[in-house]
């Protein structure tokens, strides 16, 4: 998984205002990821990881410092600019799914499709690809409602990927599955990191989670702490 | 277009709620129509007369004041008149009402010359014309109480001391909006009745001693040849009797029914302030509604926010859902009141008050408009929050 | 049972949602208010009008003192009768005479008037009549008084002002009245002889007020009237006549009424669709309740209390925002006669009932369905939620 360096942070601090106090969340935070690489952010509650996705998915802003996708530096740009941005370049998937329960799993995947210019037909294309993928084909029409955990999560994972964005950004994907279940998501994101190339950021408590991953950073109280590069799960890829 | 099912569906998220606020307005939408249609179909029928070409002559102190009879012959020889009348309000009492229904003395034999919007069979009309004792009445009336032809329909004198015993003859019709509850009768029947009650003496009234005798005309109505006539018409007969013992007052049918209008004084504005608070209601209902709903959905907005749908969007989907639930009920309140006493002849249940009550169309509109604006406006403020709101808090996870 | 602060606090803390529901639900009872203090302005002045001990004489048949006229001769002998009341200017009896003519009001636009051509006794004969500004009139010299409520409405009607009635009818304005709330307050006042000559009506009158010495002489006066051959008149007890001209009023009544029914309805859905939400939210807390021990019954009178006091909150908010209307009159016109009537709002009993109703059943009724669904939650599915 050689590849440019795709998200760089330089010297990143966040931090959080809250009257005449300031919380630091992030400190001086240096970071490279590459292109195609599947990076897995692990520490204890408060150690600022959450934070830390939220400023590569371009959710949120560095107080100081600089976040580079692609050489495009994220503070420079307006918020919608940093909209558009998100939604060609990022698929976001959550601990609790947030999948809209009105909508059908096929209308859930085509969602972030509505951004785009794309036809109808070319939208529903992309639905059934994504689904296809995800394994639920013969699902479409079904309400989050009535899917199992470990479905619902295939389906927002189809969903993330259904515009085909170059940045996949997972919080705590399987904190809501049993061992079994989770599994098989996790299989799915190794899927779309080996087979299709997407650059993977994962926050997770688990550690058989963190394991799939080429590389696991580890935070605490806002700073990098650790830098494990899996050398197995390298070699297993190249 | 392509957001509309996501639209759709979030208002069906919740269906008790969608439905309560749907039913809360539409039941205002339904009150407003009755409320301003009473004002508004009289002003449509007002101006809808203005075709038939019409003027009518009072006297001009008021309704009590006294119109000579003969003027009626002296008004139809003028130029640019077509026919005149004599309406002369008998106000008898039928039965045991409260409420009497209108009766006039008119001229049998030009009457439905000038009042042209209405139809009668012509063998009726003929029977009208040649027997003194005759009345022809209006196809609502008869249903209401009813009447066939050749049923008689004894009327009891109250403003006046004479009794009508009077025979239906035929029965008008005419479109729906207009006045299907009159009762039309010979002008020389009453008249004939009172030369012989004042040759009796008994005794003044309001009316002036002179009124109550008889020959009085009581309001002439008049057909124009044409549109341009009337005014110099009404001018005219003016100038002509202004300085007699009894001046007159003319003008256009519409004119004349916007007196009405004018005398209602405070009751109007009454009604349009209680239609502008229920509006007012409305906006805190529906923009509690909304604001409950998106309490609600707060990750949910977070969720689109963070896949790339921008403020503007958001605003968008938020406002159009509020917009379409409130205009839903809108259309069920104004549409359904428009449709509900165009099918039903609601003024059956009025007591004698109000001769017809339909809404009308650009009355209906409006209710439409207001109901799409209590949308847009209850729906602002929660929509304008949801797109400001922040992405990250609103992904936060509950704890 | 379940303690009702819980519900207090509840409302409190959902306050944004609570205090558009009650805004809402106010205006809509506060219209209904509106409404029906008007009618029962209406109602009361007819009401006062009533002596229990006078009677109107009208010509036989006639329903209305205004076209129920008959000769003046008559009239004189009417005041002759035994029975009648008498004080030291004589018997309490006047003749009236009645026109309606058509005035302007302050705004430009016109209605017609009620003049009545009075007596000096006819003062006697209203409930409590007083000259509020300036003086009372002097017969014979073109004067009149005006009501209160008619020197707010029209041109002229004031102190020193003239009421134009037309090229015949001038009247100078001396003084204006009050009358108790009675129907005296929607009418000009001018002398008796004034008003037969200005209309050319001499020799008629419109009516015969008389106040009977005692029960018993009404009943007497009355008969000998009615039954009298050559008279052909009717004698009315003032509170019966009164009481049909109200029946008029009818229609404003049922109008009134259906559309405090569907105020009703529409604040009904209003509190309803809050209180579904509210039960909604508090899934978990209700299944813990139960799960505590509290029963079926609690929980669901536990909701209905406070969709009772979430509408008491409406109801008392739009009670509360009629009473500065008290002093509104409103100016129309009454539609057996086409003359202009004055309503004087009245913050009486009927309002405060209207308003009391509305808050009940839009508590009770709004209130019961989302209450029967807190109570039909089974409780651990409720402990599941979310």
């Amino acid at each position: 998984m050689e590849g440019s360096p795709s998200i760089e942070l330089r010297g990143v601090d966040k931090e959080y205002r809250r009257a005449e106090f300031v919380v630091p969340v992030l400190s001086d935070l240096d970071l490279t990821v590459a292109e195609g690489e599947f990076l897995a952010l692990m520490g204890p509650s408060g150690s600022g990881k959450s934070t830390l996705l939220n400023l590569v998915a371009g959710l949120d802003t560095a107080t100081r410092g600089e976040v580079l996708v692609h050489g495009r530096n994220l503070g420079n740009l307006s918020e919608a600019e940093i909209t558009r941005w998100r939604a060609d370049n990022v698929g976001f998937i959550f601990q609790t799914y947030n999948l809209i329960p009105v909508l059908t799993a096929f209308e859930n995947v085509e969602l972030p499709l509505l951004l785009t210019k794309l036809s109808r037909k070319k939208r529903r294309e992309n639905v059934k690809t994504a689904l296809r993928i995800v394994g639920l084909e013969g699902r479409e029409n079904h309400t989050p409602r009535q899917l199992s955990g470990g479905q619902e999560q295939r389906v927002a994972i189809a969903r993330a990927i259904a515009t085909d964005p170059y940045l996949l950004v997972a919080d705590e994907p399987t904190g809501d599955l049993d061992r079994a279940t989770a599994g098989e998501i996790l299989d799915l994101l190794e899927l779309l990191n080996r087979e299709f190339q997407k650059t993977i950021v994962m926050v997770t408590h688990d550690p058989l989670a963190a394991r799939r991953a080429h590389r696991v950073l580890y935070l605490d109280k806002g700073r990098l702490v650790d830098d494990v590069t899996d050398e197995t799960s390298i070699s297993a890829a190249s | 277009m392509k957001y509309f099912t996501y639209i759709l569906r979030n208002a069906r998220r919740n269906p008790v709620r969608t439905g309560l606020t749907i039913a809360s307005t539409s039941i205002c939408l339904f009150l407003m129509m009755i409320l301003l249609s009473f004002f508004a179909m009289s002003a449509e029928v007002a101006s809808a007369s203005r075709i038939f070409n019409r003027i009518v002559t009072m006297n001009a102190n008021g309704f009590a004041g006294m119109l000579p009879v003969a003027r009626v012959r002296q008004i139809a020889a003028m130029d640019g008149v077509v026919a005149a009348t004599p309406f002369q309000w008998y106000g008898g009492k039928y039965h045991d009402e409260v409420m009497p229904f209108a009766q006039f003395g008119v001229d049998a034999d030009v009457v439905f010359d000038i009042i042209d919007e209405f139809t009668v069979p012509p063998d009726q009309l003929a029977d009208f014309k040649a027997n003194r004792k005759g009345a022809v009445i209006g196809r609502k009336l008869a249903k209401d109480r009813n009447l066939k032809v050749g049923d008689s329909l004894p009327l009891k004198g109250d403003i006046y001391p004479v009794d009508l015993d009077l025979v239906v003859s035929g029965i008008y019709d005419g479109p729906n909006n207009r006045d299907l509850r009159m009762c039309l009768f010979h002008f020389e029947y009453l008249d004939e009745a009172l030369k012989q009650t004042a040759m009796a003496g008994s005794g003044g009234s309001l009316t002036t001693e002179a009124a109550r005798r008889s020959g009085n005309a009581g309001s002439i109505f008049v057909k124009c040849r044409s549109a341009e006539m009337m005014t110099d018409l009404c001018r005219r007969i003016d100038d002509e009797y202004r300085s007699t013992e009894f001046p007159t007052r003319t003008q256009t049918e519409e004119a004349f029914g916007q007196m009405f209008e004018e005398m209602m004084g405070d009751l109007k504005n009454t009604v349009y302030w209680i239609g502008a608070a229920v509006v007012v209601s409305l906006l805190f209902v529906a923009g509690n509604a909304m604001a409950m709903s998106m309490r609600e959905r707060t990750s949910e907005v977070a969720v689109l926010k963070a896949i790339g749908f921008n403020k503007g969007l958001v605003l968008f989907l938020v406002l159009t859902e509020a917009v379409l639930v409130a205009g839903l009920g809108g259309a069920i309140g104004a549409l359904g009141c428009k449709f509900l006493c165009d099918f039903v002849d609601v003024a059956r249940f009025s007591g004698g008050f109000l001769p017809f009550f339909y809404v009308p169309w650009n009355t209906a509109l409006l209710g439409l408009g207001v109901s799409l604006f209590v949308g847009f406006a209850s729906g602002l403020v929660p929509a304008v929050l949801a797109a400001n709101s922040s992405v990250i808090d609103g992904l936060r996870k509950v704890v | 049972m379940i303690p009702f602060k819980y519900n207090i606090r509840n409302l409190r803390a959902r306050w944004k949602t609570t205090l558009m529901t009650v805004a809402g639900t106010a205006l809509l009872v506060c219209s209904s208010c509106v409404l029906f203090g008007l009618v029962d302005g209406l109602e009361h002045s007819l009401t006062v009008s009533g002596d229990p001990l006078d009677l109107i004489i009208l010509r036989k048949g006639a329903s209305n003192e205004v076209t129920g006229g008959f000769e003046s001769k008559k009239a004189d002998e009417l005041l002759e009768l035994n029975g009648i009341q008498r004080d030291e200017d004589g018997p309490v009896a006047a003749k009236e005479l009645l026109n309606i003519a058509m005035a302007e009001r302050l705004d430009g636009t016109h209605n017609n008037l009620i003049i009545r051509g009075v007596q000096p006794a006819s003062r006697k004969l209203r409930p409590d009549f007083q000259i509020v500004a300036g003086r009372d009139l002097e017969p014979g010299k073109g004067e009149c008084v005006v009501s209160r409520n008619l020197s707010r409405f029209y041109k002229g009607a004031r102190v020193g002002g003239i009421l134009d009635l037309g090229e015949k009818e001038k009247y100078r304005v001396v003084g204006v009245f009050t009358a108790g709330g009675s129907a005296a307050e929607s009418e000009v006042w001018a002398d008796l002889k004034d008003v037969e000559r200005n209309t050319g009506r001499d020799g008629s009158v419109s009516c015969v007020q008389i106040r009977a010495a005692g029960l018993a002489d009404m009943d007497q006066l009355q008969k000998t009237i009615e039954d009298s051959a050559q008279f052909k008149l009717s004698a009315i007890p003032e509170a019966t006549y009164f009481e049909n001209q109200s029946k008029s009023s009818l229609f404003l009544k049922g109008a009134g009424t259906l559309i405090a029914v569907l105020l009703t309805f529409g604040a009904m859905f209003a509190a309803a669709n809050t209180m579904f939400s509210a039960v909604k939210s508090r899934t978990r807390e209700i299944g813990t309740m139960r799960a505590l021990g509290f029963s079926q019954r609690d929980v669901l009178i536990s909701f209905l209390g406070e969709s009772l006091l979430l509408s008491l909150l409406g109801g008392a908010l739009g009670l509360l925002a009629t009473l500065p209307l008290s002093f509104l009159t409103i100016e129309t016109s009454n539609f057996n006669t086409f003359s202009s009537v004055t309503i004087n709002f009245r913050f009486g009993p009927m309002v405060m009932a209207v308003a009391l109703i509305m808050t009940v059943v839009m508590g009770l009724f709004g209130g019961m369905l989302p209450a029967l669904r807190a109570v039909r939650l089974e409780v651990v599915s409720a402990l599941r939620e979310l």
